[in-house]
């Protein structure tokens, strides 16, 4: 279980003169300005549950979770994992997490990656069954076997991402901290990626939080989904309740004749937005108060559709809406 | 627990056994500094009162060059830790995360690597080079009989000072590279280090050369035990009672600067900041 609670991190950065006569005088007096990257956020994850940690960059994800495994100090606040407070026992909380970060890997570049899971083997003191077990199964749910005499800096970027996230798992940690673990990869990988932490925690219950950029990843893993900007949270809560944020939204797009246009179509009601785009008509609504059916039929008896897509409303649309909401009430309190 | 640093102790025999052009380097370089100190004591004796027969703050002509061969030696055999290089490398490239993630002391990892590196170096280059050094050095008559049994008491204490030295450098290294996380640079650092641990080991000229008082102070240093001191042992310049003494001050000061690095440490990590990402 990881508990955070009011947790805040502030970080001081020398402000630096530009030119010479500016970096001269930062010689001589430093001035500080205070970044606060985290603001007293507070969150409780139980057991056996995938979380997705989302906002745009520099929000604060990664600096929460380098907080919550133990790099990062906070500067106020709390984690405990399992009641332990990652920063101050280090070496207890470490033996339970795993971690990996997207943008740099863990393994030792020059030696080939079975290796590294042998020094991984004696530092987190894996029995030799356990071992062999836990690399079959990895070696399964993330196809790492082909590649496991290479050296690690001749994996392409999807292999070595795999063998990162193979190399997180393999003390078998009750939580597992992604960070950006399918930046850069293709399709394939990404696929084989969310399947494996689905595996993960299906066999052996693994607590995950997890940071991206791709809503795919959100929809395909996360129950829940706290969405972080500028430091504070803006959301916590399932998946689906984020999607109803602002409604039951959904999208119809037709294929009409040529003679039906946005701007001279029938209307319906004011609640139904209507735009054309390459073409085809794209119909906007909140199915709670504008019945489907309903819209369905006006296509179809109106408009004279010939063909339809019916679409729900993105995570990707809602996170962006909030945010652009977000970012027009700090424009207008400016 | 102790286990789990091994792959660290096999990480630094390993990388040291890597490097065969350096140590090919090393051992041209060395013979050619060896020579001008020879020459260099050559003309201060020579151009002393007593001449070739002198003995200056105790040190005859044929003990001098005994010394100047033996400090050499020890210093490539013991000192070969890049533990500061290695905690600038992680606090510069942000790898410092990798470590503080994993259930394993940072200030242990570095203590693994560097002992595998000494064990390495001492059993492939430092025994021969010792036992050629003693030999050739005793057959010359530059050293005093090696009396045996006497000797051996003096080689086990050797050895262990030969210990205690290397993990000296090695937390005196790990000292100044933790104080990286504050300079964020580690070049200047280090040079402070090797000028400071080659002027006040003696390496660079035996401490009885010093004024007495800063020698009175530097006897109770770490510095001394790191090169005069074992040196001193090995040829039997140091009775059994002094010898026994400089090893019990350098593990003393083993002991108070690991506590000291302890918490240096837990101080300079709550300053981590991992750039980017």
């Amino acid at each position: 279980m990881i508990e955070v609670q009011d947790l805040t991190k502030v970080f001081r950065k020398p402000v630096r003169g530009s030119g010479l006569s500016g970096m001269v005088k930062t010689l001589f007096s430093r001035k500080y300005d205070e970044i606060r990257a985290v603001d007293g956020i507070s969150f409780t994850v139980p057991d056996g549950e995938i979380v997705g940690y989302i906002g745009a960059n520099g929000a604060g994800k990664s600096t929460t979770i380098k907080m919550m495994c133990g790099i990062l100090t906070p500067t106020s606040g709390s984690v405990r994992i399992d009641g332990v407070e990652p920063y101050r026992k280090r070496r207890q909380v470490a033996q339970n997490i795993g971690v990996v970060f997207g943008q740099k890997t863990q393994l030792w570049w020059d030696i080939p990656l079975v290796e590294s899971f042998k020094v991984l083997k004696e530092i987190y003191q894996i029995s030799d069954a356990d071992y062999a077990g836990r690399m079959a199964f990895l070696g399964e749910v993330l196809d790492i076997t082909r590649f496991l005499s290479q050296p690690v800096r001749t994996l392409s970027l999807g292999e070595r991402m795999r063998a990162d996230l193979a190399a997180s798992m393999l003390h078998n940690p009750r939580i597992l901290f992604l960070d950006e673990p399918t930046i850069g990869m293709d399709v394939l990988v990404k696929e084989k990626i969310r399947q494996a932490i689905h595996a993960l925690n299906r066999t052996y219950g693994t607590t995950v939080v997890l940071t991206t950029h791709d809503m795919t990843d959100i929809e395909d893993l996360c129950s829940r989904i706290i969405l972080l900007e500028k430091g504070a949270i803006l959301y916590d809560g399932p998946l689906k309740s984020l999607k109803n944020r602002f409604g039951n939204l959904k999208t119809l797009t037709l294929t009409v004749p040529a003679e039906i246009r946005a701007e001279t179509a029938p209307r319906l009601s004011p609640e139904l937005a209507i735009s054309e785009e390459d073409g085809r008509l794209v119909l906007r609504f909140d199915a709670d108060r504008l019945p489907l059916e309903q819209v369905i039929q006006y296509a179809f008896r109106e408009l004279r559709a010939m063909d339809m897509k019916i679409a729900e409303i993105s995570v990707g649309d809602v996170v962006k809406t909030i945010l652009e909401q977000q970012e027009a009430e700090h424009a207008e309190t400016i | 627990m102790l286990k789990r640093y091994k792959p660290f102790l096999r990480a630094g025999a390993m990388d040291t056994l890597a490097f065969r052009f350096n140590i090919l380097m090393w051992a041209l370089i060395t013979v050619c500094e060896v020579a001008c100190l020879v020459f260099l004591w050559l003309a201060v004796y020579r151009s002393s009162v007593d001449g070739m027969d002198a003995v200056i703050h105790g040190f005859s002509f044929r003990e001098m060059i005994s010394y100047v061969v033996l400090t050499t030696v020890f210093g490539f055999v013991t000192f070969n830790n890049s533990t500061l290089w290695n905690i600038n490398t992680d606090i510069k490239k942000g790898t410092v995360g990798n470590y503080l993630i994993k259930p394993i002391s940072y200030r242990g990892k570095f203590a693994a690597t560097s002992l595998g590196s000494l064990l390495t170096m001492t059993a492939l280059f430092g025994l021969p080079l010792y036992a050629a050094a003693l030999l050739v050095l005793s057959g010359l008559g530059f050293l005093p009989d090696l009396a045996f049994p006497g000797f051996f008491a003096h080689l086990g204490l050797f050895l262990l000072s030969g210990l205690c030295a290397s993990l000296l450098n090695d937390t005196i290294s790990y000292v100044f590279g933790v104080l990286c996380f504050y300079t964020s640079s580690g070049w200047g650092l280090n040079s402070l280090k090797e000028t400071l641990i080659s002027f006040l080991s003696g390496t660079l000229l035996p401490l009885a050369f010093f004024p007495a008082g800063l020698r009175d102070v530097l006897s109770w240093m770490p510095f001394a035990g790191m090169s005069q001191d074992p040196v001193l042992i090995l040829m039997m310049k140091y009775d059994l009672a002094t010898s026994l003494r400089c090893v019990a001050v350098s593990a003393a000061w083993i002991v108070a600067l690991e506590l000291f690095a302890k918490g240096l440490f837990s101080r300079a990590v709550r300053k981590v900041t991992v750039q980017g990402g």
